[in-house]
């Protein structure tokens, strides 16, 4: 290949790229707007007693199954913890198993693609190689995507935000059809506890801007955004102490516990509890209630208790 | 063997050594390559005197006697084949002669030896070092600038590369790869390597080895030894017929076939001369050193005797020169001053973990930036000025770009000098490097009467904790016995300019005390859920 030949052919190459991103990448297979029809008619599931796959599944056999969230052609997008450089044992990050058993149903709903990511705040190859949670998204069939360039995020506005008016949010969030959200319950140094909404703060490039601008209020204010379809959480293992990172296993509460709901706000309230507390001593939680972002008196839900 | 396949070997060789330190650079791990540049890592004269310095007996250690010995036998051919400047001096001066008429692309001997010029770097680099200072040795020494070329412009190139890459993969869907995260250099650095990759490319290109027979203390020191080499290049006086065709083409210009001599402490053994010449008038083999090869008219009677002399003399220069590069050393032990007082610029430089102490790093680090590009979080950054002239260019960690992750033991791994000494994973995270100060009167909680815990959040030793301070907010707590310096607060800190935590170095590494890990996971004793 001489040098124009080459030249010509990058030429042509990236030109067919670039159309290809601008038009067959854009259309979405099907119209947006994911609205679940809570087919098991409950509006938090709660299982506690098994293995964390097994309790998956039977939450989201009362949940109606992921065809309730997931229609066929769809992308979801999906937001596991994987911030932290610890092994899976030490559960600062979502279990491993849970998040490949997600993936593969997703998959098996007919999803057109599982697209799982994090902004992590250790580094983040070593946090997504020790978390285990990129070979999981791997093992079921889903992409792993990296978050730790700000070319991947585009700026959206958030209206009705107190503080958080404007972020910028991974792309792959903003072209999804399905967005669900698996975190993991931990205690939190700042926030006292961490699950579904903290969790969000790991789609945003600059996490900054919510420590300085009232981190209550932006973790509330960011759901106005786009709120997760489904919320997965994961109490297998809970760190009760020296959250979010946690120094050791001596940290960590067998709960053996998986809490599923589409309703970020309740997931959260019903988590907090886990750990001792009520829901409106939780600042962002006070806030979301307020902002009716969802419902955090768990005693207006359908909530099914399971034990395996 | 035909004397004219030794030029074919030693191209081969030097290119794949070349190719095994880049890789080594660029952080490629192919198989082969990466075995050949550990072990070629362990070869570089200079960076394994430092580590013989830094660890004594270790067989890695002892690469620099091979060196010696490999010069006392066959000649400078490491100049040749073992250094990578030497390797990368070739190809540019072989790519520039291509853009010339062809008479032009010859060499010419010259009889300039540069003999005071030579000794006098050799001697006050030495002496400097001696004294306490590698200025001169990480201004000069191939390795050292082979690796800061390599950082500053030929990393960044490649990552550029791949990542276009990647990125392009990315547009159709395909994930298989990850980008590389690029470093930024500060601008100082950036120039003196670009200062230094300019004159090798220039020096090159002009005059081939031109830099190594005058300026490369590695090239001098060898030079010395390599005139008592046992094996030499020599003129088979009734083949030569003074055709010069050996001397054209002769880069460190050392071989005179009117007189039939070789300046041996020049020559970098590269035997183009054995396959320029048409009637084998080269000959490589055993000279007894008390033998005369032919008797130079023009020159000095004995050179040898000259260049000791010059040697001794710029010794006593060099000496004189010393009071004026000390600075005064660093204070021993860890500074006790009061957190939230001192303004951050007062704050000392934090080295490696691994490094020991500011002066263990200062006295071994060839400021190859060999850890620079190995770490995986790019928090370790050239300074500048940071240690003084003594530790000029030297690496230091910078929490406002990044943090040093605390499970990673990159840097320790890659040290080809005993600056970073190796660690296991539990030696690693009880290191402390420095200590986080916390600056309650510019925090978030203080001042804004918010939530944030940013510091706390990132600290992997909860040396930083969260404590209730008022309204139910928490403020971050320094514990500093728990605290390694990792920076994790101060890079997570949201305040700006100026961050309300941050890390001030120890010039003693010390030991810290770790939280109770002996207990394994708690189980509960609840048997439903509370809600």
């Amino acid at each position: 290949m001489d040098r124009r030949q080459f030249l010509r052919k990058g030429f042509i190459y990236s030109a067919l790229g670039s159309l290809y991103a601008s038009t067959l990448g854009r259309i979405p297979l099907f119209a947006a707007g994911s609205q679940h029809t809570s087919a098991g008619n409950y509006d938090l599931v709660a299982v506690r007693g098994g293995e964390p796959v097994e309790m998956y599944r039977r939450a989201m056999e009362e949940m109606g199954g992921m065809e309730q969230f997931v229609k066929p052609g769809q992308t979801v997008a999906l937001k596991p913890n994987a911030s932290w450089d610890v092994p899976p044992e030490r559960a600062a990050n979502t279990n491993p198993d849970l998040i490949a058993a997600i993936v593969e149903d997703c998959l098996k709903a007919g999803a057109s693609q599982v697209y799982a990511f994090d902004h992590t705040c250790d580094e983040w190859e070593r946090s997504y190689d020790n978390s285990g949670v990129e070979a999981a998204v791997r093992r079921g069939g889903g992409r792993m995507l990296h978050a730790h360039l700000e070319r991947s995020y585009q700026e959206v506005d958030i209206p009705g935000a107190k503080r958080l008016t404007k972020a910028k949010v991974h792309e792959r969030l903003i072209q999804s059809d399905v967005f669900i959200n698996v975190p993991v319950l931990k205690h939190h140094g700042a926030t006292t506890v961490t699950v579904a909404m903290k969790n969000l703060m790991g789609v945003v490039w600059d996490r900054r801007f919510w420590h300085r601008n009232d981190l209550h209020q932006c973790i509330a204010d960011f759901c106005l955004y786009r709120k997760p379809d489904l919320n997965i959480v994961d109490a297998y293992l809970v760190m009760t102490q020296n959250g979010p990172r946690g120094t050791s296993q001596s940290d960590l509460t067998r709960m053996q516990s998986l809490l599923v709901s589409p309703d970020i706000l309740a997931v959260d309230a019903a988590a907090s509890m886990m750990l001792g507390h009520q829901p409106e001593d939780i600042g962002h939680l006070r806030i979301a209630a307020e902002m009716g972002i969802g419902r955090m008196n768990l005693d207006d839900l359908n909530i099914q208790r399971v034990s395996v | 063997m035909k004397l004219y396949h030794l030029k074919k070997i030693r191209i081969a060789v030097s290119l794949i050594f070349f190719a095994a330190l880049l890789f080594l650079f660029l952080n490629i791990e192919l198989p082969f390559f990466k075995q050949t540049g550990n072990v070629l890592l362990h070869l570089q004269l200079f960076p394994s005197i430092l580590h013989f310095l830094a660890v004594f007996f270790t067989i890695s250690a002892l690469g620099f006697l091979l060196v010696i010995l490999l010069t006392l036998i066959f000649g400078r051919v490491y100049c040749s084949s073992i250094c990578p400047l030497g390797t990368l001096m070739d190809m540019v001066s072989a790519l520039a002669r291509q853009f010339r008429k062809k008479k032009q692309r010859r060499f010419y001997f010259t009889s300039n030896r540069k003999t005071v010029l030579r000794y006098t770097i050799l001697g006050a680099t030495i002496l400097l070092w001696i004294s306490g200072s590698l200025f001169l040795l990480n201004l000069l020494d191939p390795y050292s600038n082979f690796g800061k070329i390599s950082t500053s412009f030929f990393q960044p190139a490649y990552i550029w590369l791949h990542n276009t890459f990647v990125f392009t993969l990315e547009r159709f869907d395909i994930f298989a790869f990850r980008p590389l995260s690029m470093h930024t250099l500060p601008w100082g650095v950036m120039l003196v390597s670009l200062g230094i990759f300019l004159a090798i490319v220039i020096l090159a290109a002009w005059r081939g080895r031109i830099f190594c027979n005058t300026i490369c203390p590695a090239g001098s020191l060898l030079g010395l030894i390599a005139s008592k080499a046992y094996y030499r290049i020599a003129f088979t006086e009734d083949a030569c017929t003074m055709c010069k065709k050996c001397e054209w083409v002769c880069k460190a210009e050392c071989l005179d076939s009117k007189s039939k001599t070789v300046d041996k402490s020049r020559c970098v053994s590269c035997f183009n001369c054995f396959s320029s010449c048409p009637n084998h008038g080269l000959h490589y083999t055993h000279i007894p050193l008390t033998a005369k090869t032919s008797t130079n008219q023009g020159e000095v009677a004995n050179p040898q005797n000259v260049e000791k002399r010059n040697f001794l003399l710029t010794l006593t220069a060099g000496l004189l020169s010393i009071p004026l590069l000390r600075r005064k050393a660093f204070p021993q032990g860890t500074d006790t001053q009061s957190p939230g007082m001192i303004p951050h610029g007062d704050r000392l430089p934090v080295t490696p973990p691994g490094s020991l102490s500011h002066e263990n790093f200062n006295n071994h680090c060839i400021a190859c930036y060999r850890c620079v590009g190995a770490c995986p979080t790019k928090v370790i950054v050239p300074a500048f000025f940071d240690f003084g002239l003594e530790g000029f260019m030297q690496p230091k960690l910078d929490f406002e770009k990044s943090f040093c992750n605390f499970d990673c033991l990159d840097c320790t791994r890659v040290c080809p000098t005993g600056a970073i000494r190796k660690q296991t994973v539990e030696e690693k995270q009880q290191i402390r490097i420095g200590v986080a100060r916390f600056l309650s009167e510019s925090c978030i909680v203080t001042v804004d009467r918010t939530d944030c815990g940013a510091c706390s959040e990132h600290c992997p030793t909860k040396a930083v904790q969260m404590v209730p301070y008022r309204d139910g907010l928490f403020i971050p707590q320094v514990t500093p016995q728990y605290c390694v310096g990792c920076g994790a607060c101060e890079f997570a800190c949201p305040t700006s300019p100026y961050k309300a935590i941050y890390v001030s170095g120890v010039s003693k590494h010390e030991t810290a005390q770790t939280i109770d890990h002996t207990e394994g996971p708690r189980e509960d004793d609840s048997d439903e859920f509370p809600f």
